[in-house]
């Protein structure tokens, strides 16, 4: 196989960016599911994960000049999305508490194997509690451990999307990554 | 076969901390992986139920503006209204200023209407007849100073 220069894959991967951001309808309708996700798995609250995933299109959009294809658009727009949510934990940290309990009932209802009709019902109520530990651990994790945690365990991001999504080093990553573990793995302990 | 992974271990391992001598541990021990296996099942568990999760709230609310368009749609809807209520605001003075001209002049006109309606009033004599006033008085005055020199 033939090496490519650095250049022109960079000017490849550049045009093929500035390809997706031109069909802008296109771009929202592939990653509006995986910013709201990111979002309300966030905040807890639908309304504000609506307008925050608004918001971070709507950031995009006029920012959209300035992307120069450094990162994939998907880490670019999450990007944004992380600094949303950190600007709106700031300030809405207080209701964020209260939400937590509720929405972890809530969470811990529904998804995966919990939908598997051939488990039995003693394995299915394991699962819902382990869940809601997970979900309650992570409400508890401070807003850089909770945002990283969701980013790889959610949105299934690797460590150096997430290191460019949040503008950390991935060796900073990782360290946040094994204490939200760790908060987790302590908060599962009590499920065993 | 070497102790099992710590706690802390694991944690690193499932953060992509993975060094060499917990990859070989693994490799040997049924309990350890069985562990971790454990650990990324809830893990799976917990995505899976959020993803449910965002997909039910995505789904009962409609967002009022999915597509990209729309947002900016939405956008220019918002300065549209915004320079809507800008004229708005910048016509009262001009609507103020043209609905209060009329009563100014009518008030003008009425003033006026006044004021000759007084000096018809505290005209002596019927305004066509002004002019001959001074005659009449002159010709009263003369007659009566005729009428002294009489006596």
């Amino acid at each position: 196989m033939e090496p490519v220069a650095a250049s022109t894959f960079l000017t490849a991967s550049f045009d093929s960016a500035a390809t997706e951001l031109d069909d802008f309808d296109a771009l929202v309708r592939l990653h509006w599911p995986a910013v709201f996700r990111f979002t309300l798995a966030s905040v807890r609250d639908r309304d504000a994960a609506e307008t925050l995933t608004q918001d971070c299109f709507i950031h995009a959009w006029k920012a959209r000049a300035g992307f120069r294809g450094s990162s994939a658009v998907k880490t670019w727009i999450m990007r944004i999305a992380v600094n949303l949510v950190r600007d709106h934990a700031r300030n809405r940290r207080l209701r964020f508490w209260k939400r937590t309990t509720k929405e972890a009932l809530e969470i811990s209802a529904a998804g995966g194997r919990l939908q598997d009709g051939t488990i039995s019902a003693e394995q299915r109520l394991l699962i819902s509690e382990k869940v809601r530990a997970v979900w309650a651990a992570s409400g508890s994790l401070p807003e850089r451990q909770r945002t990283v945690f969701l980013l790889r365990f959610v949105e299934d991001m690797d460590l150096l999307d997430i290191a460019a999504a949040t503008g950390l080093k991935e060796g900073t990553v990782k360290i946040h990554l094994f204490r939200a573990l760790q908060s987790v793995r302590e908060r599962l302990g009590e499920h065993k | 076969m070497t102790r099992h992974l710590s706690p802390a271990e694991i944690s690193k391992w499932m953060a992509g901390e993975r060094r060499r001598q917990s990859e070989d541990h693994l490799h040997e021990c049924a309990d350890c992986r069985g562990e971790i296996s454990r650990l990324q099942e809830t893990l799976s568990d917990f995505r899976a139920s959020v993803r449910e999760w965002s997909h039910r709230e995505s789904a009962a609310a409609p967002l009022p503006v999915r597509r990209a368009s729309g947002v900016l749609v939405a956008s220019r809807l918002r300065w549209a209204l915004i320079a809507a209520a800008m004229v708005m605001l910048a016509a009262i003075p001009i609507y103020r200023a043209n609905r209060h001209q009329p009563k100014l002049e009518s008030s003008v006109d009425d003033a006026v209407l006044l004021e000759e309606i007084d000096e018809s009033v505290s005209r002596s004599v019927p305004a066509p007849m002004e002019r001959l006033t001074p005659l009449v008085s002159e010709g009263s005055t003369a007659a009566g100073s005729q009428t002294q020199r009489k006596k």
